[in-house]
């Protein structure tokens, strides 16, 4: 049983912590308060709109629920207690997430008290497969821990661009791994999904940005692991990340969905630069988010091989023609209808066409895509700092590198599907994030991405001199959260269990 | 113009699991003890104020007042509250505003016909934001074990001391319940076994230290002074009652480490009763976890904050069915509190009325309380939600 009305109202607050100060006597509340408790009727109107979505808060008190109530009992042991935020001017109830709590570990809750803890937004407990999934950021991580404390500053832009291109992008994936062989692969902890690591890729896009989400018009979503068949996972990412400029309880910004299996996200890199560079009255900024909870059957089922390479998390990039860190120069799009893998409706796993999705599918596109594109731009693979290709295991990647004429240094930064896994439509974003962690001004970017179905999206990228500057915003790279100290490995049954989630 | 409210009958149902009757049957039994020891026929009520917390979401019914009106072939007022002591303190101001010289008041509830679900339900009604965040009907005492420990800086040997005076809370309201033959549990516990199930729980508080779901009824019969002398040569006085309200969530609340309600419904209940605090002899407390006990003991005044756990401490050394603060002594859940007589919620604080009315009386059989002092006062301290109400009743015996 649930009620929407109920659930619209419970998210729209505890998504995003917000809460209103009175302008008078300064005390606050975790609620949209009209008036002010002190206060009284004199602060009618002086009640002003705070949230701590970006705050860091404390954890004054915890126990230990091993006896969770029914809703929560998917997410078996966990450390709940009271988080203060403004010195203690606010106190709410939360739960630490991202934590394993073993059966007979012995739990110190005073090491645990007093530690400064971040809000993470999360799902918020299980209900049936046909409701709406509640969300909630009433979910804390230690601030010390895999995921830093990090304040969003919007920035006025220093600079105007004549071509539009990145002003800033954000990777998010979870603290959890699985090890086989060589190969990591990045899990998501129980109430994570890709609408969860949307949102927290999005935010983290805007921190290394420094854009005012305000001034964001639209806002794209790609996957092809959104928990929904029919609700955007756009929507939910406009009204967290306050996309927009906010009028009463709607986001002035544009929010779709976009599906072309692991293409879904770059398909869109070329819309968003081209909506930016609208003339007239429109938008100063759009958003690209590709997001996986990469989905595969068990590895005796079906479909099951790819349970071998799957990986979690999110990705965003943010097109302007301000403070631009890559300058988009050019692009290059392919299409046919190529049945490589898919997905039917209402079926959980995606299906593959064994050794059909190599040569005649992922090689094929993305080789006619880079080419078309090099050709195009009149570009030899010598003009060309970094490439990076879709990357749903280490061989494809690597052997359509060498093909097309580049040289281990060129190809190797990008490449994460070991760390990560194949984060679906975050693979190849992932992958260009890498590399503008490390590169240098005035150096040449491209990237070639594949959606099974299929098709492939080119786009070449020139850093600019700001990219050095932005870098120091960002503690969450692709590196930090590859060699985080703070990862923590599980084994196949409890990655399984995690990934099928609450 | 009315007059005091006078407790003339009371009566209850064990509490425990009581699967094979219908909530309707709990009610009617309580009914027909506390009326039979009064002498009373239905019709001589003049209106009833009911309570539940659950019964439209555990039984599934929706206007109680109609299964009531049923059952006793009346058609007189009848409401329905949550709380016990909120339907008698309606019920106590009726008679007092002089509208009704005779009223029952009931208080039922059946926990465990949604046994499976209704921790949730019980969160919920606590506070859905903490609900939302994860929290159980048992993490809040928890925590505030935790804020008091912080706050009054206990620790070492101390904090051992305090763990020990919390088992002994439990403990000591098994043994009490050991001689109330409507108890849920009635069966000697040890300091051991209740340190034991929380280092099985590796929590601060385990399996001994909370009330269990309970199912079961209680019911009193309150009376106008006139009415009251023709049907009882030994009333129990209600002298004063009061109560006080706080935010739902526990977390947003200024202190944590002790219930605000308790503390300004005893302060009103004792101006309203003209007695002070140390005239109260037999103190029912609602013990939804030991650690409800002891803070309530500070709560309500009879122990500063920060050393209630000394005095249970030092009283449970060689306890003589009392706590010693000082020198007085405090008879503190004589049926065997929540934690061993049972927690019906809408019925718990039936039960608690019912324990202070008889021991006035002295008709509490094998848990009498003896003392040197002939028992003049009795309190009863209720709470809904965690600390969100609080309800105090103060009674006194004729004369007092």
């Amino acid at each position: 049983m649930s009620s929407e009305p109920i659930e619209r109202r419970v998210s729209y607050l505890g998504d995003r912590l917000r809460g209103r100060r009175c302008q008078i006597c300064g005390k606050e509340y975790f609620e949209l308060r009209n008036y002010c408790g002190n206060c009284g009727r004199k602060s009618f109107g002086k009640m002003e709109d705070i949230d701590f979505f970006y705050e860091k808060g404390r954890l004054e008190l915890c126990t230990l629920i091993n006896e969770p109530t029914n809703k929560f009992t998917k997410l078996g042991s966990y450390i709940y207690g009271i988080v203060s935020f403004h010195n203690g001017k606010i106190r709410v109830p939360g739960r630490l997430t991202d934590k394993i709590i073993k059966d007979a570990e012995a739990i110190d809750f005073s090491s645990m008290e007093g530690k400064e803890v971040v809000p993470r937004f999360r799902r918020r407990y299980s209900v049936d497969r046909s409701e709406i999934i509640p969300t909630i950021s009433l979910a804390f991580t230690f601030a010390d821990e895999y995921y830093p404390h990090q304040e969003y500053h919007p920035a006025k832009p220093n600079k105007e661009y004549d071509v539009p291109g990145i002003v800033g992008y954000g990777v998010y994936t979870s603290r959890f791994r699985i090890r086989e062989g060589s190969m990591e692969r990045a899990v998501p902890f129980i109430d994570e999904d890709a609408i969860t690591a949307a949102v927290e890729a999005g935010k983290l896009a805007l921190i290394h940005s420094g854009v005012d989400s305000t001034l964001i018009g639209k806002v794209y979503v790609g996957s092809e692991s959104n928990p929904y068949a029919v609700k955007p996972i756009a929507s939910k990412v406009a009204q967290v990340l306050k996309l927009g400029e906010e009028d009463e309880d709607v986001q002035g910004v544009d929010a779709v969905d976009t599906e072309f299996a692991c293409k879904a996200a770059t398909s869109m890199f070329k819309d968003a630069a081209s909506l930016v560079n609208y003339p007239k009255i429109g938008a100063s900024y759009a958003m690209v988010i590709g997001t996986d909870n990469s989905q595969a059957a068990p590895r005796d089922c079906p479909g099951g091989e790819l349970d071998f390479f799957v990986g979690y998390g999110g990705c965003a990039y943010i097109f302007g023609k301000t403070d631009v860190i890559a300058e988009l120069e050019g692009w290059y799009s392919c299409t046919s209808d190529t049945p490589d893998f898919w997905r039917r409706d209402g079926e959980p796993y995606p299906m593959h066409g064994g050794r059909f999705t190599g040569d005649p599918a992922y090689f094929k596109h993305i080789r006619k895509a880079a080419r078309r594109l090099m050709e195009k731009l009149g570009l030899k693979p010598s003009d060309i700092n970094y490439f990076v290709a879709h990357q749903p295991n280490v061989a494809f990647p690597v052997r359509i590198a060498k093909e097309l004429g580049f040289k281990e240094e060129q190809y190797t930064p990008s490449l994460q599907v070991a760390k990560f896994g194949n984060t679906y439509s975050g693979s190849s974003p992932v992958g260009l994030a890498a590399v503008l962690d490390v590169a240098k001004p005035n150096e040449r970017i491209l990237i070639v991405s594949y959606g099974s179905g299929a098709g492939s999206d080119a786009y070449s990228f020139i850093t600019t001199s700001q990219i050095v500057e932005k870098r120091q915003r960002q503690k969450m790279t692709v590196k930090y959260q590859a060699e985080n100290p703070f990862l923590e490995y599980v084994d196949y049954n409890t990655y399984r269990r995690l990934k099928h989630g609450m | 113009m009315g007059s005091r409210p006078v407790v003339v009958a009371a009566g209850r149902t064990k509490f425990g699991e009581h699967y094979e009757k219908q909530p309707e049957r709990l009610i009617e039994e309580a009914w027909l003890k506390a009326s039979g020891e009064a002498g009373l026929e239905r019709k001589d009520l003049e209106a009833c104020y009911l309570s539940d917390y659950f019964l439209p979401i555990t039984n599934k019914l929706g206007l109680e007042e109609g299964f009531l009106s049923e059952l006793t072939e009346l058609h007189v007022p009848m409401d329905v509250v949550r709380s016990f002591s909120s339907a008698f303190s309606n019920a106590c101001n009726a008679i007092q505003a002089g509208k009704y010289n005779l009223v029952l008041v009931g208080g039922i509830e059946k926990m465990t016909d949604r046994w499976d679900k209704i921790r949730d339900d019980l969160m919920l009604l606590e506070d859905p934001w903490s609900y939302y965040a994860g929290c159980t009907p048992e993490a809040n005492h928890e925590l505030m074990f935790r804020a008091y420990v912080k706050r009054y800086g206990i620790t070492g040997e101390s904090l051992e001391k305090l763990n020990i005076a919390l088992a002994q809370v439990s403990v000591k309201n098994h043994l009490n319940a050991l001689k109330n033959e409507y108890a849920q549990f009635q069966r000697k516990i040890t300091v051991e076994q209740v340190l034991e199930a929380r280092k099985a729980a590796r929590r601060p508080l385990g399996l001994y230290d909370f009330a269990p779901i309970s199912d079961g009824a209680a019911v009193v019969i309150l009376a106008s002074e006139d009415v009251a002398k023709k049907l009882t040569d030994k009333p129990i006085y209600v002298l004063g009652s009061a109560s006080a309200t706080d935010y739902l969530t526990y977390p947003a609340r200024e202190d944590l480490t002790g219930f605000v309600v308790s503390r300004l419904a005893m302060e009103k209940a004792l101006k309203i009763a003209g007695i002070n605090l140390w005239e109260i002899q037999v103190l029912e407390l609602y013990d939804q976890s030991t650690v409800m006990e002891m803070i309530s003991l500070e709560d309500l005044g009879f122990c500063p904050h920060g050393t209630a756990w000394k005095t249970v401490y030092e009283s449970c050394q060689d306890y003589k069915g009392y706590y010693r603060i000082g020198e007085k002594k405090l008879f503190v859940n004589m049926n065997g509190g929540l934690k061993a007589d049972g927690n019906p919620l809408g019925a718990t604080g039936g039960a608690q009325i019912y324990e202070v009315f008889k021991q006035l009386r002295g008709e509490a059989g094998a848990r009498q309380i003896v003392d040197d002092k002939p028992l003049r006062y009795g309190c009863v301290l209720e709470l809904e939600g965690f600390g969100t109400k609080g309800h105090v009743h103060i009674f006194g015996v004729e004369g007092a």
